[in-house]
């Protein structure tokens, strides 16, 4: 079975090639898949007479209990002979259905094997799951059929309202199996289920989902409109889905389950209510279509409905006609589409009212038609007939077993009604395509913009035999097939056998004046009736027929999904960041104030280790609220600065040096950053939009502080064990090989998270020349020597409008003398700066101060591992002298400092550190490991030296890199942006 | 333990950040950047392959610098891990092949190259970090590096409306470092340890409220990288504005390593407190919600923003069923998840490409003028919408049976809520392919070919999309024995700390 759908992606992988090469006789190769199937159906026909199911198993998914079985037994095997034999014909009638120059056949050619492959798996899957994997599978190749036609908007609706209709019917169907699949070991097994046939509410759940999924998949009422809009379809696509093999797969799935579950209540009242509105309701409707193809799209939801029935009462005389009914359907509606589809191509229209003279003009068509109306409206000696019969037999003999005795003859009038119908469009139908009428207009359409005058005879062409010869054998078939009742009867009963009650039906052609020929007689008779009637059903139809429809309904309700999706997502999609950060900290304050609630409340809460803490607490207390307050920005920045060195005081105070060290380095560096930004933005926060949310803003942000503080009480107060760095003290020296405990643990014990922590400043650094530069990573070092000599005082040269200090400056501009080019100077890019922005005392104190500053910083950076300092604040010291001398001399005067790219520093920086780890690993068998040398100097007499001091090394070149970058782009290039072109 | 394994152990971090700092400072050589970020990821690959071999046969431990846990940090390669690490490092390289093929197209002039490649490295760096953290601290160092090399990679090229939806993202993904770091504080006053095995061990022993409040603290902080609803709405507003690769790894990736943070937190630390009922009524939220702003979206990008967000419902479900079955799903359902929606962000950007605008209304005609984008757009758009047999279904079904099996009130209304999601996606892709593909296009269509440069790395991602359909059976067996392990917390324990303390 594998090798056969095998067989079908491959030609579907291949069709647009082929088809590129051959054009579309290429349909007739891809009927080779399709025939295949028969081919295989055939081969194993004695195997299934004989009672044995073909099996086959692959293994897929355990864990889910998914694989891939496969099990053919005579539903399964009678299945594959009409999706496949169907599928083939289907196939070469396409290749003179589609003009040789239509674009798209190899696209259509190969999403339709792909489909027929799909509805083989369907027919033969033994696992529950893989049987839904292809009934979805066919799904969405009938979406892709459906919209052949793209650019047409009908198509395309149908196309969706098919695909979610079916799909949300096969989701219900998925759950429906899944609970059936869990109810018991195996159960995604059909066998195994069945067998086991489990019974609980859970499982009338599930049944009624499968049924769910029958009836979107069958084309049932209330589900029962995408398949008339489907019509939108090229008809070779409607007579095989739409006809014989897709929509048969809800009936196939309820004749899988029926012999087991056919008794249960609501098995019952769901299927014969469904099946038998449906019956009536398509026939109804039938009635009053112009459009042929629609006719038959309504006939076949009408037929779909008995068929539920059928297989669905759990009887096994109703079983056995209701799969004689679908072999004869299968054959006489693709049939009667095929023919219809002739038409249309050789008449250019499919309108009843205005088609004339086709039948004589083309008889082997209206035979082929004529042949296959009769079997549909159980004319006898037909296939279609015997079927029929069969059916009232069975419900005038056996009723509905367990229901109440006035459902069985009800049942029977229903199919009698419905019956009547059915002779009435089949006969209309054949009458509308064929008959030679007068020109007038039926004349019932009051509306008269359509063209509803009749062809012209002689303009019709004479349909090549790929058109005429597939839709005759198929009608052939289904008449032939009602010559012989007895071996029809033994192809479909083994099926039927597996009911277990009421008593055994036949297939006959005559079975004396029995209730079911009286039944046929009067449907028969009533039709004919109906159909001599036709106007006046017509416009009674019309009169009546209100706007509540399905398909109204469905409209409706897609517009009013839509309507709530776009109301619900603009109410929790505002696009406003402080609504977001205002729920995430409202969420914060809900749920971590509940728990702080539940926490016990610890018993001493002491307020301070020392008095001198309060005065730090209540600065940072006081600088935030007036940041908070502050509307301008560089206001706002500096107390925010005052914070943070307020912060630094409390770790003095807490005895952590480093710590503090730390904290006002980056204080520091932090609002040289904030200053060099602020130049470009304006002075003053815009105005207030959000003053009307402030109270409830500022209500969150108290709550905010409040439940962490809750937090920050509760938690010191449930601490029962020890923390793992009371054992760390010792480990610092004798394993880290340093004294100084915050260096070792940021360069050794915790060295992988400062190798992290560097590799985010140097994104940082790099986003930010990201944001200034844009385009290139950074511009050229431009260098005093850059210049030619020339003295060009134009750095800083123009005054920003927001800078209010300049008016002081500007009268002292006239003081300063223009420099004299050769003197030397304190900077050696003094003389690039604008003669106003040059300070004299600055420029000699960074002079005086900038080499012991590095010297510093280098101190630091060796002795880090056993007294304070270390990497970090060793470059940051060295960001801050390059910071003075960028102040103090320009941009000319930083790539003097330093000239080189802060990139090589960054990215050299990261490697020296990993690659210590990666030694490590090396060596020591772990990432990071250290390594302690010994070994003496001349001056410094025993020297230990640590490995992890490269790895410090590395963090001093990331941060002395992030500073100049800092400086080049929000210092350098912006200034560079912002001069006057000379 | 495989020891000679565990020495791969930190190399999916080791490996870009050198490659990092190589690139940055071969920022004079484009050529030499490029062949080295392909290299490290093509390697990490390897590694990652490597180690879900040998993590199948135990959980691998590296403790770094040699200080044993809880002293120093872990790192830790169990199952989970290793399935993440591959699978982020292959989407991560089929991205990056296919921006450098965006580069090649465009003659670079899109994308500031040079500092491109050092950033995105540093982003796979992190997001590896956060894969194998076997310490809290650390995860937060992991979740810091991806964050800022998000916020760069957002903001390329600096336009206006980058730069608007880059402050939503950063100042939101700033709260939730926040609460994290708070959550950490918490965590080290009450018991004393950071350590995620030593965690496992003190937390059930300290006050039920205050465990409690790290947890909600945690969850939080997750949540919001996880875009869980109602911590969600960031996530649209910010996704679709970036470039189509970095859109595409982002929205492959980093909710990805939310949720795995949840699911490893959730399993390891809180197994006696799990909040589940809670996180299932969030995840339904999350799902239907999400879906919905799916179907009420007219741009491409941001529908497939809102779908990304309505998914990382499943996953939660998944993990709020707390079951064996249910955390398979759940694991099934992020690998399926991360290659699908890369594949489809970076099909979007092929889109793009080609009809010249992302909005579905002015789109169209695509089916006919470029069959092969029809392709690449269909599989993976039937994939996230859960169309059998693709792997999208297949979580699906994971994830409903451990539903099922569960079978309590509020597990059947997830089961309609994950049903209905399905449904309503379906819908959403199918109306975007409606108009994207097959109504008339309302604009001429630029006359380019798409450059085989990025078809290449899309297709790439779409033969894997649809291998994990082939290979469905061994995965989800993986994933199976990932979640064994994930629900035995004690060899975890035992693994990293040792069979006594």
């Amino acid at each position: 079975m594998l090798q056969l759908l095998a067989l079908h992606l491959v030609l579907a992988l291949a069709a647009p090639t082929v088809f590129r090469y051959v054009g579309r006789r290429a349909f007739a190769i891809l009927a080779l898949a399709p025939a295949s199937v028969v081919a295989y159906a055939v081969s194993i026909t004695d195997q299934v007479r004989s009672g044995t199911a073909v099996t086959q198993a692959y293994s897929w998914m355990p864990d889910l209990g998914v694989d891939l079985t496969f099990r053919i037994d005579t539903l399964s095997w009678i299945m594959l002979f009409i999706v496949g034999g169907i599928g083939a014909l289907v196939l070469i009638y396409c290749s003179g259905y589609f003009s040789a120059k239509a674009t798209g056949s190899g696209r259509f050619g190969a999403v339709f094997v792909a489909f027929a492959g799909a509805m083989a798996g369907l027919v033969t899957a033994e696992n529950t799951i893989v049987m839904f994997v292809f009934w979805e599978l066919t799904t969405v190749f009938s979406y892709l059929l459906i919209g052949h036609y793209s650019d047409r908007k009908p198509s395309r609706r149908a196309a969706m309202q098919a695909i979610v209709i079916t799909t949300a019917g096969g989701l219900a169907m998925l759950v429906g199996l899944i609970i059936l699949g869990e109810s018991v070991p195996g159960g995604y097994e059909l066998a195994t289920l069945l067998a086991a046939a489990p019974q609980s509410t859970a499982v009338n759940v599930a049944l009624v989902c499968l049924l769910v999924g029958a009836a979107s998949k069958s084309a049932l009422v209330p589900l029962h409109f995408w398949l008339p809009a489907a019509m939108a379809a090229p008809t070779p696509v409607s007579s095989y889905l739409h006809a014989a093999a897709m929509v048969k797969a809800g009936v196939y799935l309820v004749a899988r389950f029926a012999p087991t579950y056919g008794g249960e209540l609501i098995w019952q009242i769901l299927v014969l209510t469904l099946g038998l509105a449906t019956f009536l309701l398509g026939g109804y409707r039938a009635l009053r279509q112009h459009d042929l193809k629609l006719v038959l799209a309504y006939g076949t939801v009408s037929q779909l409905g008995m068929l539920i029935v059928l297989v669905g009462t759990g009887t096994k005389s109703a079983a056995l006609a209701g799969v004689a009914m679908l072999c004869a359907h299968a054959m006489f509606k693709a049939a009667l589409f095929l023919t219809t589809g002739a038409v249309d191509v050789i008449a250019g229209t499919r309108d009843l009212r205005r088609l004339s003279g086709v039948g004589r003009r083309v008889p082997s068509l209206a035979w082929a038609g004529g042949l296959a109306t009769a079997s549909m409206i159980g004319l006898p000696v037909t296939a279609g007939y015997v079927a029929k019969e069969a059916a009232l037999e069975a419900f005038a003999h056996d009723g509905v077993p367990g229901a109440a005795t006035w459902v069985g003859p009800l049942v029977f009038t229903v199919l009698v009604i419905g019956s009547a119908m059915t002779a009435a469009y089949g006969i209309r139908f054949w009458w509308g395509a064929f008959a030679t009428k007068k020109s007038t207009p039926s004349a019932v359409v009051a509306d008269s913009d359509e063209d509803l005058a009749c062809i012209d005879p002689a303009t019709i062409r004479r349909p090549s035999w790929l058109l005429s010869l597939p839709p005759l054998a198929l009608a052939i078939a289904g008449v032939v097939l009602g010559f012989f009742p007895g071996w029809f009867e033994s192809l479909v009963q083994p099926h039927a056998a597996q009911y277990s009650i009421g008593h055994e039906g036949h297939l006959t052609l005559w079975a004396g004046i029995s209730p079911a020929l009286i039944g046929t007689v009067i449907a028969l008779t009533a039709g004919f009736g109906l159909f001599l009637a036709r106007n006046h059903v017509e416009r009674f139809q019309l009169r009546i027929g209100g706007k509540v429809e399905a398909d109204y309904l469905y409209r409706r309700m897609m517009r009013k999904l839509d309507d709530v999706a776009a109301d619900v997502t603009a109410l929790t999609q505002r696009g406003s960041l402080p609504l977001y950060v205002g729920v995430i900290f409202s969420t914060f304050v809900i749920a971590a104030g509940i728990a702080v609630v539940m926490s016990p409340w610890p018993d001493r809460v002491r307020l301070w280790d020392s008095p001198a803490q309060i005065i730090p607490v209540a600065i940072i207390c006081i600088a935030v609220i007036l940041a908070v307050r502050s509307r301008r920005r560089l206001k706002a920045v500096l107390l925010a600065g005052f914070g943070g060195y307020a912060v630094a005081a409390l770790f003095v105070l807490h005895g952590a040096p480093d710590l503090a060290l730390t904290q006002v380095l980056v204080e520091t560096i932090t609002l040289v950053v904030l200053v060099l930004v602020l130049r470009k933005l304006p002075p003053y926060f815009s105005d207030r939009p959000l003053l009307r949310s402030r109270w409830s803003r500022l209500a969150i942000a108290i709550a905010a502080g409040v439940v962490m503080m809750g937090l920050a009480l509760v938690a010191s107060g449930a601490r029962i064990h020890l923390p793992v760095s009371h054992q760390i003290a010792d480990l610092i020296y004798e394993y880290g090989g340093g004294r100084n405990i915050v260096n070792v643990i940021l360069v050794d014990t915790r060295a992988w998270d400062t190798m992290g922590e560097i590799s985010v400043l140097l994104v940082a650094a790099t986003g930010i020349a990201s944001l200034v530069f844009l385009r290139r990573r950074t511009s050229n070092l431009e260098r005093v020597g850059d210049l030619g000599g020339e003295a060009t005082s134009q750095v800083w040269a123009t005054e920003t409008v927001t800078d209010r200090g300049a008016a002081l400056r500007r009268r002292a501009e006239a003081a300063i003398t223009k420099a004299d080019p050769q003197r030397p100077t304190w900077l050696r890019a003094g003389r690039t700066l604008a003669p106003q922005r040059r300070s004299l005392v600055f420029e000699v104190v960074t002079r005086l101060v900038f080499h012991p500053i590095v010297l510093f910083a280098a101190f630091l950076l060796f002795s880090g591992h056993n007294n304070p300092g270390g990497g970090f604040a060793a470059g940051l010291i060295v960001g801050i002298a390059l910071t003075i001398r960028y102040l103090a001399g320009g941009r000319y005067e930083l790539a003097e400092a330093l000239p080189v790219q802060p990139g090589l520093l960054l990215g050299l920086g990261l490697v020296l550190s990993v690659g210590t780890g990666v030694a490590g690993l090396i060596t020591e068998g772990a990432m990071l490991q250290s390594t302690i040398w010994h070994f003496d100097l001349p001056i410094f007499g025993d020297v230990k030296m640590v490995s992890s001091w490269f790895f410090d090394v590395g963090v001093f070149l990331v941060v002395v890199g992030l500073v100049l970058d800092v400086l080049h782009s929000l210092g350098a290039e912006i200034d560079k942006q912002g001069e006057v072109q000379p | 333990m495989n020891i000679d394994a565990a020495y791969l152990v930190p190399l999916p971090v080791v490996i870009p950040l050198v490659t990092a700092g190589l690139t940055l400072a071969l920022w004079r050589v484009p050529k030499l950047q490029r062949l080295f970020a392909v290299a490290a990821l093509a390697l990490m690959v390897v590694v990652g392959a490597t180690l879900l071999v040998a993590a199948d046969s135990g959980a691998l431990v590296m403790h770094l610098g040699g200080w044993d846990a809880p002293l120093g940090i872990s790192l830790v390669v169990d199952r989970l891990s290793a399935l993440m690490l591959t699978v982020s490092a292959f989407v991560l390289l089929c991205v990056l092949l296919y921006s450098l093929g965006q580069d090649i197209a465009d003659g670079a002039a899109e994308a500031p190259v040079t500092i491109y490649y050092p950033t995105y490295l540093i982003l796979a760096a992190g997001v590896s970090n956060a894969f194998i953290a076997g310490d809290l601290f650390n995860l937060y160092v992991g979740f810091e590096i991806l964050l800022a090399a998000s916020y760069v990679l957002l903001t390329l090229g600096g336009t206006g409306e980058r730069i608007r939806a880059g402050a939503i993202y950063v100042v939101v993904a700033l709260v939730s470092s926040v609460i994290f770091l708070t959550g950490l504080a918490v965590t080290y006053a009450a018991t004393g340890t950071i350590n995620l095995a030593h965690l496992a061990q003190r937390l059930p022993e300290i006050d039920p409220g205050v465990s409690l409040a790290i947890q909600v603290l945690l969850l939080l902080a997750f949540g919001i990288k996880a875009a869980i609803f109602p911590l969600s709405a960031w996530l649209p507003d910010s996704y679709p504005t970036a470039p189509a690769p970095v859109t595409a790894v982002f929205a492959g990736l980093l909710t990805k390593v939310g949720v795995y943070a949840i699911m490893r937190t959730q399993t390891l630390l809180f197994t006696e407190t799990r909040l589940d009922n809670l996180l299932m009524i969030l995840a339904l939220a999350t799902m239907i919600l999400g879906i919905l702003g799916a179907v009420a979206q007219s741009d491409i990008k941001r529908l497939l923003s809102f779908t990304l967000v309505s998914h990382i419902g499943y996953m939660v479900f998944g993990i709020a069923l707390s079951t064996r079955t249910g955390m398979a799903g759940a694991v099934f359902y992020i690998i399926h998840h991360i290659m699908v929606q890369t594949t489809l962000f970076l099909v979007v950007g092929l889109i793009e490409r080609r009809g010249g605008t992302t909005n579905l209304d002015r789109l169209g005609g695509l089916a006919k003028a470029s069959p092969g984008l029809a392709i690449l757009f269909f599989i993976p758009a039937m994939s996230l919408a859960g169309i059998p047999p693709l792997s999208g279904f297949l979580g699906k079904l994971g994830l409903l049976q451990a539903g099922v099996q569960f079978d309590e009130p509020l597990t059947w209304v997830l089961v309609a809520g994950a049903i209905v999601t399905s449904l309503l996606t379906l819908y959403a892709v199918v109306k975007a392919w409606n108009k994207a593909f097959w109504q008339a296009p309302t604009i001429e269509l630029p006359q380019e070919r798409l450059p085989r440069t990025m078809v290449f790395p899309t297709g790439m991602m779409l033969v894997a999309v649809l291998g994990l359909t082939f290979v469905a059976g061994p995965v989800y067996g993986y994933a199976t024995r990932a979640a064994d392990e994930l629900m035995d917390p004690s060899v975890y324990i035992t693994n990293v700390l040792g069979g006594t303390s």
